[in-house]
């Protein structure tokens, strides 16, 4: 106050200590000078605390490096427990010793440097030209480290070019830490003199080797001191080498190594505390040697012991020194899930979250969670009073934190906080000013995350309104079960509570459930009707069902939240009473009054759809027996029954994907908010249930049955008989065994799926189990059988159940016994029940699904993770690039089209369908009185619309987007073709006077107005450009959930027959980990060639044997010693007509090419003579004494030499194909087309083998793919490979996930798998690195050769606690100062746009 | 000795033309040239004045989703702390649905800044995208 009169001339300085943001993290190595700048107090004493329990001075627990737990107060800056940040000591080491983070650096630096004069191995010009290498700008830090590496591996022991002494090769020692330098050539006189000296002593030690001397630590630090600094940076290291060795301890300060007071006078000290006491312990010991002179013991005991402190599970400890317990050192600390990278930096824990059991409720809208009372009064939201909430907090503050819509907490602007406990709370609400935060409970309409773990994809985690209800469960509609994959037999889901405005506002916008509604994995909608709601809307769709109307308006009243309007439909049947079909509630629900402007327009075709008979007589579509048809025109339900393909998930053509696409979200979710009310009192009045007459088969039933199965039984003995008598014929690639297995298994299957068909066909109409599978809410045609009829074969491992016994599977049958019962084929019912083995079997069966589920949830997580890891920061910039984190370029536009793939709506990733939309605007677009447009106008109304060369400015897209008009153009004529073919036929059929009739109805059939045309063109343009993918998508991220979920979807080991039995190919899992790590041995390599004349079968069995690898064994007709007095030879004798048979081109001088070509029968020992086309002469040239050894083993060497074929396969197959082709005359037909399969590997030879077709011949193996073609094909080749897994196991995923897959895989110009190697080579941080594997290793590394982290990446961003530059972080909004026009009048004008 | 040697390197090292990264100096140098006329982001009061030569501006005309909700979270925040709200109000008490009001309405005071990877930036006005109508998306007319 007195101060103020003082008049400053100048501005006083006054440092910003403002917010700042961290820029970038530089890793470096801490000398022992630094360490002593920073330290406030040096230990030397191994003690905590003294008698009165007071921490002692020098001790671990030194006052001056942080009060030792709350009682203390900090000697250095005075502040308490909790504002003591804690200050460094530092502890000298009598001796200095390596540091075990830097072992492997250390012993690099050491391989190459002069152990002598510190310089570096290398000749003076390869040093100067690698340093300048080094130092070149373009070089990243990447590629230093390589570059290091080679340099390391350059420099050779021997003679040192600057000093003469001669290097010998260092090692790391075994069983300790330290390093053997092998001095064995070294020249000069110590190595005599330190021998001599050993042999004159008296107890010389004979195992002591001389010449491998032991480098100490003090050498080695001497060494590293006189280093040049030019060498240091040769070898990648940024600081100074002697960095690497420890002199001085940094003692840490306690607040990281907090002492825990125990009752009386003992306390728990930190395992780091610990560790520290006896490394002084040790160090005094070590001490007194020095002074003594003693032998050092103690500095092995040092060294282990500061080893241990930094990383507990160092290599090389000796026994003695390690410890009883384990003590975590620092490495421990960090490393692993629990770590401090992993479980506290990456992933923290959260306030303001709840978790308890989930259960169902329909009432709740889709977007809604209900959340118990009791959960709503401890979570709050952190509410600022403005004029529009003010009364509404007051009241919250008056209630308090225990009457519901209360507050806990008042927070006042000038940073005062009042609980709101006590009695004062009506005075604070009526204080209660703008500016104030209320952190009032949770109440109606409040945005609340909530999720399910496992969390595989985006939509495990999305956004609802809270609304709180009575009861103890968090509550949901049954629609959303689909996204989190969760259901109600006793799941628990998490509630977490976003706290600022801005959150609430992206969660809403971006996480929010109805913009999730479909899945960005291939735009199917995810969140639909599921279950019950299924079941009723079959149900009231039947074709018998009619309402009156009291029962109608009923209905229609239970759809909606009672305020909403209702147009009553015209019934159905006016006449004797009025009747409303069920049918027609569906008009009503999608569209309840006529102001509501939706008009759906759809056709799918249920499950239970019935294909037309025959082509002659066609029935309609519409028409289907089963009312399988569904069809929508401008929202009524003209026909069908509705299921789950128009209802349920997975599907884009369904009612809701449609409502989404051509309306918009609140559409669908309305409709589903609607379907489930309705159908959760519509069923509880109807009634739905399950019981044992459900499943209880007839008479009729029985006997079909048994028939079936009798008949299967003999048909099985009948081939186990001929198996017996071994006259089962062969199927081609199988022995006897496994022929009859397939016959058998085969058999089996289809006495089940017979037995299945019967009983789906006996059973009533009104069979729940029946109605349920029918409609898909629940179970299959299998299901039912298998409770009814028969429930089938039980495999385990693919098989029938294997011999657990000998011989035999149980002890209840014969030995050796093949008939279905002995192998598990189980001919009861789960009605009529299991006999005991086959209950033995089933649970056998139901093991391994066990296991199977148990192994690859483990499996798939951590693939999940390693992708999640290497495509995280991928995402789209505003230039429609594709980059990672650091701005490297990975696609230069997404997917090569630049659209979104949630929104995909038709096949295979097409952005429109086209049909749909036709539909949808002919019946929108009233043609009315309007001309129907000719050939001539519809071509130039394309063309006027869909200009060819249009220009236009959107840079790269346009390409894109021309593909899209092209495709468009295409439909449209093709379109037009096909109406204008109606509209001829109908012309021909009509005579007279109907012919005007017919010609209209025909030209409202195929023809198009001009509205109408104009209206498609401009809508699938303008939706087209909606469809873009946006700039700020987490790409990379969407892309690693669409291809991790489904892999926890996926059987674990799945083998499959490609055309030719035996010959499998790896799928499932295990195949698309080989693929995503790229593994360079994969387990079933396959090489598919075309064939250049693929119409033939000798001619590609001619390739075949080309192919096909042939020894000498197959070939020749004997292979014979022939011994004479003189010398002994082998003659080969080839079996022409075998070689003809088989059309190699074999003779005897081939045959000598082959042998002389192959190494491991040592050709140059032999001299080989043809003697005729058909018989060579091998002379092994060995002197006489080993000649017979020789000839015998070249007897047995020689039918294995490959005459013929690629080594690299294992075989080659002929396979025989279809293909559709279109003769002259433009009919389709069908041919025969050969290829070639080849198992094993050889791109390249294969290729190359006459007959083949290069050019379209393929491989799955990536990394040969990689080797042969190069890297574009490596990229095609992992695309397609996973494309093949996915369809197999029925999974569609957008290709484009895939693609960008595949190109953080290549982009980098070599194949790099999603591991840790591969992802160190993607251009990653360290930070990044370190929390995804080997923390310790990346850390070391970094800080040894100097690398920054500026911080861009997802990882690091997270670490950091920094907004990322993705989604909404990748713009900035700047607030524009321009003076706001308020205008308070009455009547604003609203400038229109 | 050791010296003279090193200084003959380092000699050497200076009169080879560092490779070809001489188009990279250029692409810095124009680089340097577009951050030069703008300042930093944060001092953007200043900035409308002094704006320069406007480019044709190259990203896309709509409004990403990510735009569209920092936007209205920006703007939540600004009214649930009391700013002047820029549209007539019926009723509507939650900062969100205000903000979403001005956003249809087009009456959000704020410039997009989109932020293109080699550094550079374009501004867009809330009023000049095109934000996706989903209040109201229909097919064909009728």
């Amino acid at each position: 106050m007195k101060a103020a009169s003082h008049v400053f001339t100048k501005e006083p300085y006054v440092e910003d200590v403002g917010p700042r943001r961290i820029k970038s993290i530089r890793f470096s190595t801490f000398s022992a000078s630094e360490v002593g700048k920073i330290a406030e107090v040096q230990v030397y004493r191994g003690v905590y605390y003294d008698q009165k329990r007071m921490p002692l001075e020098g001790g671990l627990l030194d006052p001056r490096m942080g009060p030792a737990n709350k009682s203390f107060r900090c000697n250095t800056c005075y502040g308490d427990f909790k504002d003591c940040p804690g200050h460094f000591g530092y502890l000298t080491l009598a001796l200095p010793v390596y540091n075990v983070g830097f072992l492997a650096k250390i012993l690099e630096i050491l391989k190459s440097i002069c152990k002598s004069c510190s310089r570096i191995l290398l000749e003076e010009e390869s040093r100067r030209s690698e340093l300048e290498k080094i130092r070149h700008p373009k070089r990243d830090a990447l590629n230093k480290a390589e570059l290091a590496k080679k340099i390391v591996n350059k420099c050779k022991p021997g003679k040192c070019a600057r000093c003469g002494y001669i290097n010998g090769t260092v090692k790391k020692a075994v069983g300790a830490i330290s390093y053997i330098h092998d001095r064995s050539k070294t020249s000069d006189r110590s190595l005599e003199e330190c021998k001599s000296a050993i042999s004159h002593a008296k107890e010389s030690k004979g195992f002591l080797s001389v010449a491998s001397n032991i480098l100490n630590p003090r050498d080695v630090l001497s060494l590293f001191e006189r280093m040049s600094d030019e060498d240091c940076e040769l070898l990648n290291v940024a600081d100074r080498p002697e960095k690497f060795m420890i002199t001085t301890i940094a003692v840490p300060p306690i607040a990281i190594r907090p002492s825990v007071m125990m009752e009386e006078s003992r306390s728990n000290e930190n395992d780091i505390t610990e560790r520290l006491k006896r490394i002084i312990q040790v160090n005094a010991s070590l001490q007194q040697e020095l002074q003594e002179i003693k032998n050092l013991a103690a500095w092995d005991h040092l060294q282990a012991e500061v080893g241990l402190y930094i990383n507990s599970d160092v290599r090389g400890v000796p026994y003695p020194f390690q410890a009883a317990k384990p003590l975590a050192g620092f490495i421990q600390r960090l490393k692993g899930k629990q770590g401090r990278f992993r479980g506290n930096l990456s992933g923290k824990r959260v306030e303001y979250t709840g978790r308890t059991v989930i259960s169902p409720d329909p009432n709740l809208k889709i977007t809604e969670v209900a959340i118990p009372i009791q959960m709503a009064r401890i979570l709050t939201y952190p509410e600022r009073v403005n004029q529009y909430n003010i009364e509404k907090l007051r009241q919250c503050v008056r209630n308090g934190p225990y009457k519901y819509p209360g507050a806990r907490m008042i927070r006042y602007p000038d940073g005062e906080m009042r609980l709101l406990m006590a009695n004062f709370r009506k005075r604070l609400a009526d204080e209660l000013g703008f500016g104030a935060i209320v952190e009032r409970h949770l109440e109606d309409g409040d945005v609340v995350l909530f999720n399910r773990q496992p969390s595989l994809h985006r939509m495990s985690i999305m956004c609802h309104r809270a609304r709180v209800m009575p009861w103890k469960t968090l509550r949901f509609n049954e629609s959303v079960c689909n996204p989190y994959n969760a259901d109600f037999d006793g799941d628990e889901m998490n509630l977490h509570v976003p706290q600022t405005e801005e959150a609430r506002a992206e969660a809403l916008m971006l996480m929010g459930v109805q913009n999730n509604l479909c899945t960005p994995k291939n735009g199917e909608i995810l969140v639909a009707s599921t279950q019950d709601f299924l079941t009723s809307s079959f149900l009231i769709t039947r074709k018998d069902i009619f309402y009156d109307r009291a029962a109608f308006s009923l209905i229609c009243s239970y759809l909606g939240d009672s305020m909403d309007l209702i147009d009553l439909p015209t019934p159905a049947i006016i006449k004797p009473i009025e009747l409303w079909t069920g049918k027609q509630i569906f008009s009503v629900l999608l569209r309840p009054n006529a102001r509501m402007r939706v008009f759906v327009n759809l056709t799918v075709k249920e499950k239970n759809y019935s294909k037309p008979k025959s082509a002659s007589e066609r029935e309609l579509e519409t028409m289907c027996p089963n009312d399988g048809f569904v069809y929508f025109r401008n929202s009524e339900l003209i026909s069908g029954q509705l299921g789950k393909a128009t209802l349920g998930n997975g599907n884009k053509d369904g009612l809701y994907s449609v409502l989404l696409r051509d309306y918009n979200a609140h559409a669908a979710a309305a409709c589903m908010n609607r379907l489930a009310k309705l159908s959760a009192r519509w069923i509880g009045n109807h009634g739905f249930s399950i019981g044992i007459d459900d499943v209880q088969p007839d008479n009729d039933l029985n006997e079909r049955k048994r028939e079936t199965i009798l008949n299967g039984y003999s048909s099985c003995d009948e081939k186990i008989e001929l198996y017996n008598k071994g006259k089962l014929q062969l199927q081609p690639g199988c022995d006897a065994a496994q022929t009859l297995e397939a016959v058998i298994t085969d058999i089996l299957n289809q006495i089940r799926n017979e037995t299945g068909q019967v009983c789906m066909k006996k059973l009533h109409w009104r069979n729940s189990p029946l109605i349920m599978s029918q409609c898909g809410s629940k179970g299959s045609p299998i299901n039912i059988s298998q409770m009814i009829a028969c429930v089938g074969q039980q495999s385990v491992g693919g098989r029938r159940a294997p011999n657990g016994f000998i011989d035999r599977s149980l002890p209840h049958f014969p030995r050796k016994s093949k008939t279905p019962a002995a192998k598990g084929f189980v001919a009861n019912s789960f009605y009529s029940g299991l006999t005991a083995t086959e209950f033995f079997f089933h649970t056998m069966g139901g093991r391994e699904g066990l296991v199977d589920t148990a192994v690859k949830t483990a499996e798939t997580g951590y693939m999940s993770r390693r992708l999640m890891k290497a495509l995280e920061d991928l995402s789209i910039h505003y230039d429609n690039t594709v980059r990672n984190a650091s701005g490297c370029i990975v696609q230069f536009l997404y997917g090569d089209d630049c659209m979104d793939p949630a929104q995909m709506e038709g096949k295979s990733g097409f952005p429109l369908n086209f049909n749909r939309l036709l539909m949808k605007v002919k019946a929108t677009c009233r043609s009315g009185e309007h001309k129907y447009l000719s050939a001539a106008e519809i071509t130039s109304l394309i063309e006027q619309k869909l200009p060819e060369n249009e220009s236009t400015s959107d840079g790269g897209l346009s390409d894109a987007s021309k593909a899209f008009k092209k495709s468009l153009k295409a439909f449209l004529l093709e379109e037009h073709e096909k109406g204008s073919k109606i509209i001829f036929d109908f012309g021909e059929d009509a005579t007279g006077e109907s012919c005007e009739t017919v010609n209209r109805v025909a030209q409202k059939i195929g023809g198009i107005t001009e509205e109408q045309l104009r209206a498609f063109i401009d809508t699938c343009i303008s939706r087209y450009h909606f469809k873009r993918i946006e700039a700020g998508s987490a790409i990379g991220a969407i892309g690693a959930h669409s291809i991790g979920e489904p892999g926890t979807q996926m059987t674990l080991k799945t083998f499959h027959f490609a055309g030719v039995a035996s010959m499998n190919v790896t799928l499932g899992v295990p195949r698309i980990k080989e693929i995503i790590n790229g593994t360079k041995k994969i387990l079933t390599p396959i090489i598919t060639a075309e064939l250049d004349r693929d119409d033939n079968v000798n001619i590609a069995r001619m390739v075949k044997a080309r192919i096909d690898k042939t020894i000498l064994g197959q070939i020749a007709k004997s292979i014979k010693i022939v011994m004479t007095s003189r010398l002994g030879s082998i003659v080969i004798t080839l079996d022409m007509n075998r070689i003809e048979e088989s059309q190699l081109s074999i003779d005897a001088n081939t045959v000598r090419e082959s042998i002389m070509q192959t190494t491991k029968i040592k050709p140059k020992q032999l001299q080989i003579n043809v003697l005729d086309v058909t018989k060579l002469e091998v002379v092994p040239l060995v002197d006489r004494g080993k000649l017979h050894f020789e000839l015998h083993s070249l007897k047995n060497m020689l039918p294995n030499v490959i005459v013929k074929g690629v080594k690299t396969v294992e075989r080659a197959v002929v396979n025989k194909g279809k293909e559709k082709y279109k003769d002259n005359e433009g009919k389709a037909k069908e041919r025969e087309k050969y290829s070639l399969v080849v198992e094993g590997t050889g791109l390249q030879e294969v290729m190359g083998t006459d007959g083949i077709d290069g050019r379209k011949s393929k491989s799955n193996h990536v990394i040969e793919v990689q080797q042969t073609l190069g890297i574009e094909a490596a990229r095609r080749c992992i695309i397609e490979e996973i494309q093949f897994i996915m369809s197999n196991h029925g999974m569609s995923i957008d290709i484009r996930h895939m693609m960008l897959l595949a190109d953080v895989m290549t982009f980098r110009g070599e194949v790099l798998g999603i591991t840790r190697f591969g992802i160190q080579k993607m251009d990653k941080s360290v930070l990044m690195l370190a929390s995804f594997e080997k923390t310790s290793d990346h850390l070391f590394n970094a800080s040894a050769s100097g690398k920054a982290d500026k911080i861009e990446g997802v990882s690091e961003c997270i670490i950091m606690g920094v907004p990322m530059q993705l989604g909404t972080g990748i713009l900035k909004v700047i607030q524009r100062d321009e003076k706001p026009e308020l205008t308070y009048a009455s009547d604003p004008i609203i400038s229109s746009c | 000795m050791a010296d003279d040697d090193y200084n003959d390197i380092d000699m050497g090292y200076e009169e080879e033309p560092p490779e070809p990264e001489i188009e990279e100096g250029v692409e810095e140098d124009v680089d340097n040239a577009n951050n030069e006329d703008v300042p930093d982001p944060l001092d953007g009061e200043e900035k409308e004045e002094q704006e320069p030569v406007e480019r044709p501006r190259k990203t896309s005309k709509y409004m990403t989703k990510y735009e569209r909700a920092r936007i209205l979270g920006t703007r939540a925040l600004q009214i649930s702390m009391n700013a002047p709200v820029m549209v007539e109000l019926e009723g509507e008490t939650d900062p969100l649905e205000i903000a979403m009001k001005e956003l249809r309405e087009r009456k959000i005071p704020f410039t997009i800044r989109r932020y293109l990877p080699d550094g550079s930036y374009e501004d867009w006005g809330v009023d000049e995208l095109i934000v996706e109508d989903s209040w109201k998306r229909q097919v064909g007319g009728d």
